[in-house]
């Protein structure tokens, strides 16, 4: 049973679950530190309590201080949302040690599939495909360079060497050349012990003009493992995914069949529970790889559930509360895009930007979804991801639906704070996108010197004008006005000669 | 009435007149809408609407899905405004100073790297001058918007 759930985490993702729990009619719980004392998602929670401490570690990831609360609180299950405290198999550990419910899979689980090696093995021994390569266990740095020399001939180049404990491009180096190989396997060593503390790393051949395509899969305690097709996030700045959607545009049925039941395999190896995401790159030749696998609700979510009409987060509650899951055999109608929205200067190498959401004014209409955690008013400060909202639109076809996101994107006012909305509109454009030929490296290839928008001079006549006019009529005063409230319409209250309360 | 705005390319003057609720510049006229919006009729009888909003000196603009920021220039200010291009963009670290107080530095010349929300920034001369001071040492925390350095445009 689950009967009050807190959620550990905060933004678009907490705003998303405190939703589900309502909907659900299960009591919620948000906790929130100091900076975020005014942030949407606490008005969504029927309870909000403040966290004490200044920095992340001591808020959001305080394992500890959250227990606390929930006991406080008379919470009975957590939801991690994504990123601070998803993937920690410890803080799993302690949530089920405090006798509560972790929506999610087991520690056990966590941990497989957390070190890339471990993951690695158990995949092979499940029959999952794995990339070529070799894991080196020597902590050793001069045994575990020399047992790297010794794989690269197997492995052939180019290759990749990634940290066993990576993520996010941290530990990584892709090497062209044998006479590179040394000198980047000290480096990768060198980041994966200051960031992770474990300096493992192990082989993978490189893999060029790969898609990243990933299968969401659910599991329950009642004995269903299923898959609920594909995304397709090829298209990545920076090692992060900005454009995703559901199904692939290059996938055939037999494709899927054989993916997805090859996500089911991995899960069921791990004795998987819940929602989960098993990655691949598939290879121009159709052939496919494991990557990794996140044991969390991902980013993307949303373009699975408009693409396959199951709630994805609702299922994770009441999976979590022992119940079966509710959906029936996979069912794909449709084509979905998710695009993200960050506070971020796209036309200076996508730095973060700060400032206030002066107007907020997200596109409406039919198939369009949005989930966010701002609005008007809010300010985009550096003490958190710089991700603003998740625009997901849904159209019969995939052609309809890059109409459809064009669209709402051209509808999207964001005023007094940089955003990339510009630069996802242009990649609508392009066409690679547009016949659905994306891989991993496709930004890079459009824009090998840095993105620049193509602004018509009509356009910045227009906005020029338009700014001289607002200048001259004021209508920064009246702006002003409208927020202070100093000046603005009378309260209906006094007007009609009564007070409140 | 008169505007000018700043642009990569230099100050912009706009000259924009009115009759009774429409203004016009060229072949385009705008009227301000009951919400504060703008509609503009394009020359060639074409309307878009246009979002505005006013935050420090800067009007931010969307028309035609594209969103624009027009800085202001008061009148009777000078073109070097309050340091320019020369104060920080977000709160960071001052990870190198390039220069010292009375060198002579041509546009393009980079002044300071920054480190902000863990990348690096680069601050550079947005015009030639000379440095008159540098308020920064490296490893030194800097707020958004302070003067990182004094540069004369002589």
């Amino acid at each position: 049973m689950v009967r009050k759930v807190l959620v550990a985490n905060r933004g678009e993702i907490a705003c998303r679950i405190l939703r589900a729990c309502n909907e659900a009619g299960l009591p919620s719980v948000a906790i929130y530190a100091e900076n975020d004392a005014s942030s949407m998602f606490i008005e969504l929670a029927d309870e909000a309590v403040l966290l004490t401490g200044d920095t992340i570690g001591e808020t959001y990831l305080d394992q500890e201080q959250i227990l606390a609360i929930a006991k406080s609180t008379g919470a009975d299950a957590i939801h991690p949302g994504f990123g601070f405290l998803s993937e920690r198999a410890d803080f799993a550990r302690a949530v089920g040690n405090a006798g509560l419910q972790w929506v999610g899979p087991s520690p056990e689980a966590i941990e497989q599939m957390g070190d890339k090696m471990t993951a690695r093995i158990t995949m092979r021994a499940a029959g999952v495909p794995v990339i070529p390569g070799e894991e080196i266990e020597h902590e050793d740095e001069a045994d575990a360079l020399a047992a790297i020399e010794a794989a690269s001939h197997r492995v052939g180049y180019p290759l990749l060497l990634k940290a066993s404990s990576g993520g996010g491009g941290k530990g990584m180096r892709a090497v062209h050349a044998p006479e590179d190989l040394i000198e980047s396997a000290k480096g990768a060593r060198r980041e994966a012990i200051a960031a992770f503390g474990d300096g493992r790393v192990y082989l993978e051949r490189l893999l060029t003009g790969s898609k990243h395509v990933e299968i969401q899969v659910l599991a329950d305690r009642h004995g269903r493992t299923i898959h609920l097709g594909e995304r397709e996030c090829s298209v990545q700045r920076r090692h992060q995914k900005v454009f995703e959607e559901a199904p692939c545009a290059t996938m055939t049925s037999e494709l899927r069949e054989a993916m997805g039941q090859a996500a089911v395999a991995a899960a069921e190896a791990v004795d998987y529970e819940g929602a989960g995401t098993v990655e691949f790159l598939l290879a121009p030749t159709g052939e496919f790889f494991f990557l990794e696998m996140n044991t969390r609700i991902q980013v993307e979510h949303p373009v699975t559930e408009l693409v396959t009409g199951v709630d994805l987060v609702r299922e994770q509650l009441r999976i979590a509360a022992g119940e079966p899951m509710s959906c029936g055999p996979l069912m794909m109608r449709g084509h979905a895009i998710e695009v993200r929205l960050y506070a971020e200067d796209a036309a200076n190498n996508f730095l973060p930007a700060i400032g206030p959401l002066a107007v907020f004014r997200p596109p409406e209409g039919p198939g369009v979804r949005l989930d966010t955690g701002v609005r008007e008013g809010d300010e985009v400060t550096p003490n958190y991801d710089p991700m603003l909202a998740k625009l997901i639109v849904w159209a019969p076809s995939r052609h309809e639906a890059l109409q459809r996101m064009r669209r709402a994107l051209d509808e999207f006012v964001v005023l007094g704070t940089t955003t990339n909305i510009r630069f996802l509109r242009e990649l609508c454009d392009e066409h690679e996108v547009i016949t659905g030929a994306t891989d991993t490296t496709t930004i890079d290839r459009i824009w090998p010197n840095g993105w620049q928008p193509t602004v018509p001079r009509a356009v910045e006549d227009m906005a020029l004008m338009a700014a001289a006019v607002a200048e001259s009529a004021g209508l920064h005063r009246k702006q002003s006005m409208a927020s202070t409230g100093g000046q603005g319409p009378p309260s209906p209250f006094e007007t009609i000669g009564r007070r409140f309360p | 009435m008169h505007h000018q705005f700043r642009s990569p390319e230099g100050p912009i003057e706009v000259t924009v007149a009115k009759q009774g609720d429409e203004w016009s510049l060229g072949g385009l006229s705008t009227t301000v809408m009951a919400d504060g919006r703008l509609r503009i009729v394009g020359s060639d009888g074409g309307i878009s609407f246009g979002h505005v909003a006013k935050v420090g000196d800067v009007w931010w603009v969307h028309t035609q899905g594209h969103t624009f920021k027009l800085e202001r220039i008061e009148p009777g200010a000078t073109d070097t405004d309050d340091g320019g291009g020369l104060t920080a963009p977000m709160p960071g670290k001052v990870l190198d100073v390039l220069v010292a107080a009375g060198e002579v530095v041509s546009a393009g010349t980079t002044l300071m790297v920054l480190e902000a929300m863990k990348m690096e920034h680069r601050i550079v001369a947005a015009s030639d001058g000379v440095v008159m001071a540098v308020h920064f040492a490296a490893g030194d925390q800097v707020e958004q918007g302070v003067a990182l350095l004094t540069l004369d445009e002589s």
